[in-house]
């Protein structure tokens, strides 16, 4: 998916999922929508740290797999 | 590996932050479903006022928090780095320090909302920073995202 408008019925749809997590309380939304998978050389690491912002998306660039979506390209 | 991020979890933060007066917000998909957005991500992101007083409220509060910080490490957060990557706690964080399409944390507060004592960047400033970010996972999420806050606008 790229980032360009969305159409009436997806808009529709997405409305209405909108409005069943408003129906639910914050602890449950959280409960749903917070996942634990394993993001390879992401998650190997404890710690890192970057000075400025560019450098960590250059890193990421660098250093992820493309298919994780970290990076501006495929 | 770490926990899930839950509710507990960010209970914890508010909590552990608000007696160490941390200045911060819930940004990125994080701070969104804490509005409501209904979607799924890992991690929780932090945009943290960048100062020598906020960064060593910081500092002290992850470490209460049982995060395990090297000197190196809590002095790199007090200097307010502008990205650190947390995963030597109960749970992972991403400290944002300057976030890509937001001027200053001064601004982003200004119009930040609150739910449930959590501090979250407005809707726009998540989709500022997601469309200055420009990757391909914030490419993706952003039509969405962007239905998300005109629905929330709708119902303020």
């Amino acid at each position: 998916m790229n980032d360009e408008p969305a159409s009436e019925q997806q808009l529709r749809e997405w409305e209405a999922e909108f409005e069943a997590a408003a129906r639910r309380p914050l602890a449950v939304r959280m409960r749903y929508s917070f996942i634990r998978t394993y993001k390879p050389v992401l998650d190997d690491a404890p710690y890192r740290s970057f000075d400025t912002m560019a450098e960590y998306r250059e890193w990421c660039e660098k250093n992820l797999p493309s298919w994780l979506g970290y990076g501006r390209s495929v | 590996m770490a926990v899930r991020f839950d509710y507990p979890q960010a209970q914890e933060i508010r909590d552990t932050f608000a007696r160490h007066k941390v200045r911060y917000l819930f940004i990125g998909k994080s701070g969104a479903i804490l509005l409501g957005f209904s979607d799924t991500t890992q991690d929780a992101d932090l945009f943290a006022d960048k100062s020598l007083e906020n960064g060593e409220a910081l500092a002290q509060a992850l470490t209460e928090l049982g995060f395990a910080l090297t000197d190196e490490q809590a002095a790199e957060i007090k200097r307010g780095k502008d990205f650190v990557q947390l995963k030597n706690g109960p749970f992972d964080l991403d400290l944002i320090f300057a976030p890509d399409g937001i001027e200053t944390f001064r601004e982003a507060w200004e119009h930040h909302i609150e739910i449930d004592g959590f501090p979250v960047c407005h809707p726009d400033d998540i989709i500022k920073s997601k469309e200055a970010a420009n990757r391909v996972k914030d490419r993706e999420s952003l039509p969405r995202l962007r239905a998300f806050r005109d629905y929330w606008k709708k119902h303020q």
